[in-house]
């Protein structure tokens, strides 16, 4: 990774068109801004990371060895812990 | 009670109190707007989120207790007001809201659940989110413990609640 030092008020480009610029920095954490193409995509990189690991779970059920898997998991004691109404097979 | 078909237990019947609404869908599927949960007492603690807008889409997910009995949530107020609870305060489990966990297999076995980003159900209302965490106490890949047959894996054991 490439690391550099930037005070507040200083920017930097990735490639010709994107500019991050350091807003301010505060105990709390750095501001950034930053200047893109309009289609350029910008994410949290927890929000891309939910992203990703959500696709990886809605493949979880279709996998053929689902049923493999579901043995091989470890079955706390039921705990109630769903209040509410439930669905269940017709 | 109403029905819907769905891709791994063919049509279901719920009942319309028991769906979670997701208003703004979930990350990767911001379309898929209502799930219903199943639970089923052969594979419980777990259980199935299935959307109501794609018979194929079901994920698996746990009750944070069952993970983590010591999870601590940490909602954003900007969900909290999404999902219309106090702001000034994290929301009580269990008769609050509801914490699931959504799991992802990897090698054919159940292995991680997102602690980093739960789903969070008000109950009263049944709205609910993915609360993503800003924080990084929490893994997106937490592993979750199998059975002693299982080989792979990380000996992990944690006491159910």
């Amino acid at each position: 990774m490439l690391v550099l030092r930037r005070r507040a008020g200083e920017s930097l480009f990735i490639g010709d068109d994107i500019e991050i610029e350091v807003l301010a920095i505060t105990s709390q954490g750095a501001k950034i801004g930053i200047r893109a193409p309009r289609e350029t995509v910008i994410l949290r990189k927890e929000l891309k990371l939910t992203e990703q690991q959500n696709e990886a779970a809605a493949q979880t059920l279709g996998k053929k060895d689902f049923e493999r898997a579901i043995e091989n998991f470890e079955k706390p004691k039921p705990s109630g812990v769903m209040p509410g109404r439930r669905a269940g097979p017709a | 009670m109403a029905q819907i078909e769905t891709e791994y237990f063919g049509n279901i019947s719920y009942r319309e109190d028991s769906v979670f609404d997701f208003p703004a869908g979930l990350p990767a599927f911001v379309n898929e707007k209502r799930f219903v949960p199943i639970e089923s007492p052969q594979h419980s603690p777990l259980l199935f989120l299935q959307s109501m807008a794609r018979p194929s889409l079901c994920f698996l997910a746990l009750p944070i207790q069952v993970v983590d009995p010591g999870y601590r949530l940490a909602v954003c107020r900007e969900d909290l007001v999404s999902l219309e609870l106090a702001t000034d305060r994290q929301p009580e489990l269990a008769s609050e809201v509801a914490v699931l966990v959504l799991l992802s297999m990897h090698d054919g076995l159940l292995s991680t659940a997102n602690l980093m980003a739960p789903i969070v159900v008000n109950l009263k209302t049944r709205r609910a989110l993915q609360a993503i965490r800003q924080d990084s106490v929490y893994s997106h890949q937490h592993p979750i413990p199998r059975a002693p047959s299982s080989q792979a894996g990380p000996a992990r054991m944690e006491q159910p609640c």
